[in-house]
């Protein structure tokens, strides 16, 4: 088993999570065994930083060329941090990013494998060099190049997840001209942020705690002008991010626009707890455009409140848009549906699992790639 | 709670006109939220569109607030599900000009292009009829005299009847109108106003309605110099018809009323070309255009063109001059007579709808 990881580090989205559904745990939950499984386990390796080249060959013998960016810190690392405390560049501000993050980073939170790397569009290697006196280990590699690496493999699982919508794309929501509509996965990373650092949770742009937050639904989903489809997750999240306020954070209001609230199987529970939580209003109701304010709840929302037939300009201090989900398009020749999403039949001994099939939660992803593991196991 | 009695066939008949599929909405009310013209309260078009969809014709025909909205349009480009309500709240419009058209069948004459024919051939045949009675119905000889060929004191005074005797059966419909708008939304407890008609007055004349559509410039525009080339035409025929009573008529190309009609109609026509191209232009914002709005815009161009036609023939002794002269009358006869019936009844029913609306606080 090897897994091939475009990122610095394995566990996805899931790894940046503040908590998830249905039972609103921390990622640590669920990821930390699978973690251990993966170090313990001879029969799996992974890369990292590893992008596929190229496929050939059959079922049941493929040959994968796979090139693997070299994360500048090798295998020696022993997390001690040294480089990052003597690193003087900084990475760019990113909603839910350490504030002051270095080039020379770990994965906040829950990194796997638990060794720093250098980012290589900030660091000014041998030019700089400093990381290179202090470590001890002779863990810093400022020269190294990609290595290009072939595997042979009987299957070939595919599990590219999913990415956002584009948010910019829905220019009613003026996700791009205001700093405080942010996506629900940027808010995740923020609620994140602040569990890990124990801060407030403060809005972008003038760093003041927000008093009431709007989170609007189908942010591109349910709609012909965008994604014609039902994104299935992003009601749960917006309840999961509500009731997480109403726990953690007691100066805070949330008020969720909906059209129809869709949560699936177990995550209904989610509904049943913020009905009827004081700080948690549930609005029936498309919210139609986003338009600046005067003062400092400068969000001002026009929506209609369907239940009392009532329309409503209403100023908010920040907004979450819970944006659609569409797959994330890394393998290239594999069969799609009209939405673009990879068909769950492929060529002999190629198998997508979970969300890049078809929006879905973690637990469903889990329960999907399960399966797919055993398919590819039968002969 | 009441019996709901949905009209299967008007709503098959909304859908027609409107080109919306109306069972695909969802009902969730983004179309009343992106309208800038919505008031508050029972905000328009999301309850429209629910009761287009279940046929409920009871609650749509003498609705006010389909006549507050100006079609701009934006609730029909951000819908999620492409079911154009701009354009099912302007087929209602339309529904409503047939429901108090009288006589009725007037209404369907001029709404289905399988009856253009006859309506055609009325006034042809009035005017022929008329012609006839008074004994000139044959091209006079000599320079070019209109009054020789439909002598001005006949013409005036049975057009002029013949329209008053239109609106007086028009009116009866608005008077049913403003009662059923009074059944659907009655006023609050604020009670009626006297007539706004000051409010409502300024409220056409700025076409401040126009702006509140959001990024509409170029419709204000287009709408505006119709409205005023049209009100200016009417004051340059109310000053024809007493020029023609009083003293020498035609009116040379130098009288200051000769001038205004013709500025008129230079304002008519960039105003029709402006919202012709739209319409071809632009269809994702003016939807489908109906048969009605489409037979409007021709009636006016061609009025307003033969007009002009009319009037460089007289000056150029053309020999198809009283040709074209009869196909001018046929035209006013189309825009002027045939008024209550057509899209151009929005000039009385919206005019309505805005009094009762402002008169009961509704904005």
């Amino acid at each position: 088993m090897v897994l091939i990881e475009r990122l610095n580090y394995l566990g996805g989205n899931v790894s940046r999570f503040n908590n998830y559904f249905p039972k609103l745990c921390p990622p640590a939950c669920g990821l930390e065994i699978n973690y251990s499984r993966i170090r313990s386990n001879p029969r799996i390796s992974y890369h990292t930083g590893a992008s596929v080249e190229s496929i050939c060959g059959s079922d049941g013998d493929f040959r994968v060329k796979i090139s693997v960016e070299p994360r500048l810190i090798n295998n020696n690392c022993t997390s001690c941090g040294l480089c990052a405390e003597v690193c003087p560049e900084e990475r760019p501000q990113k909603l839910g990013r350490k504030a002051g993050e270095k080039a020379a980073y770990i994965n906040n939170g829950l990194a796997f494998p638990m060794k720093y790397c250098i980012d290589p569009l900030v660091c000014k290697r041998e030019a700089c060099g400093k990381c290179l006196e202090v470590c001890d280990y002779d863990a810093i590699q400022l020269n190294a190049s990609p290595a290009e690496v072939e595997l042979q493999v009987g299957k070939i699982i595919v599990a590219t997840g999913w990415i956002l919508y584009d948010a910019a794309r829905i220019e009613n929501y003026r996700y791009q001209e205001e700093p405080d509509v942010v996506t629900n996965l940027e808010f995740e990373r923020m609620l994140a942020a602040c569990t890990r650092e124990k801060t407030k949770l403060t809005r972008p742009s003038d760093g003041k705690t927000p008093r009431r937050i709007a989170f609007v639904q189908c942010a591109g989903s349910r709609d012909v002008n965008h994604l014609p489809y039902c994104s299935a997750v992003c009601c749960s999240t917006s309840l999961k991010h509500a009731l997480t306020l109403e726990s953690e954070y007691p100066d805070i209001h949330a008020e969720i626009f909906y059209i129809d609230m869709r949560l699936s199987g177990r995550n209904e529970k989610l509904l049943k707890q913020a009905e009827g939580k004081e700080r948690i209003a549930l609005t029936k109701g498309k919210v139609g455009r986003i338009v600046q304010g005067e003062g400092e709840a400068n969000l001002v929302l026009e929506v209609e409140d369907i239940s009392k037939g009532f329309r409503r300009e209403d100023a908010f201090d920040m907004v979450v848009l819970a944006m659609g989900l569409t797959p994330n398009h890394v393998a290239a020749g594999l069969k799609v549906n009209k939405y673009g999403f990879y068909l769950p039949e492929q060529r002999a001994g190629i198998i997508p699992a979970a969300s890049c099939k078809r929006p879905m939660d973690v637990s469903s992803a889990v329960k999907d790639a399960t399966a797919c593991a055993l398919k590819a196991m039968q002969r | 709670m009441g019996i709901i009695k949905p009209d299967i066939k008007f709503k098959r008949e909304l859908g027609r006109l409107s080109g919306s599929q109306l069972n695909q909405c969802m009902q969730c009310g983004n179309c009343s939220a992106v309208c800038s013209l919505a008031p508050a309260e029972r905000p328009f078009p999301g309850k429209e569109m629910v009761w287009s969809g279940w046929g409920l014709k009871e609650k749509l025909i003498g609705n006010v607030d389909i006549w507050l909205c100006h079609q701009c349009g934006d609730c029909s480009s951000y819908c999620p599900r492409d079911v154009k309500p701009a354009d099912v709240i302007s087929a209602i419009r339309h529904q409503t000009y047939l429901h108090y058209a009288r006589p009725r069948f007037l209404g369907k004459l001029v709404s289905s292009p399988a009856w253009l024919p006859v309506a055609i051939a009325i006034p042809v045949v009035v005017i022929m009829a008329i012609l006839s009675l008074a004994g000139t119905f044959k091209i006079p000889e000599g320079p070019v005299d209109y009054s020789a060929f439909f002598p001005h004191g006949l013409l005036n005074s049975t057009f002029s009847a013949i329209t008053l005797f239109f609106y007086l059966l028009a009116s009866f419909g608005i008077v049913r109108f403003w009662k059923d708008m009074k059944r659907l939304t009655p006023p609050g407890e604020a009670g009626m106003k006297k007539f706004p008609i000051a409010r409502v007055l300024g409220e056409i004349l700025s076409h401040s309605n126009f702006s509140g559509c959001g990024s509409q410039q170029l419709r204000k525009i287009a709408h505006m110099s119709l409205f005023f080339g049209f009100g200016l035409l009417i004051l340059v025929t109310l000053y024809a018809i007493w020029a023609t009573i009083t003293h020498n008529y035609p009116l040379p190309f130098t009288n200051p009323f000769k001038i205004a009609g013709n500025v008129a109609s230079l304002m008519i026509y960039s105003g029709l070309g402006i919202m012709v191209f739209q319409r071809l232009m632009n269809r994702s914002v003016f939807g489908k255009s109906s048969y009605s709005d489409w037979l409007l815009l021709a009636a006016i161009g061609l009025l307003t063109l033969s007009g002009t036609l009319v009037e460089l023939a007289r000056f150029g002794n053309w020999s198809v001059a009283y040709h074209l002269y009869f196909f001018h009358l046929v035209a006013v006869w189309f825009v002027i007579m045939y008024l209550p019936f057509t899209k151009m009844g929005h000039i009385f029913y919206r005019t309505t709808a805005l009094l009762y609306a402002r008169s009961i606080g509704r904005k």
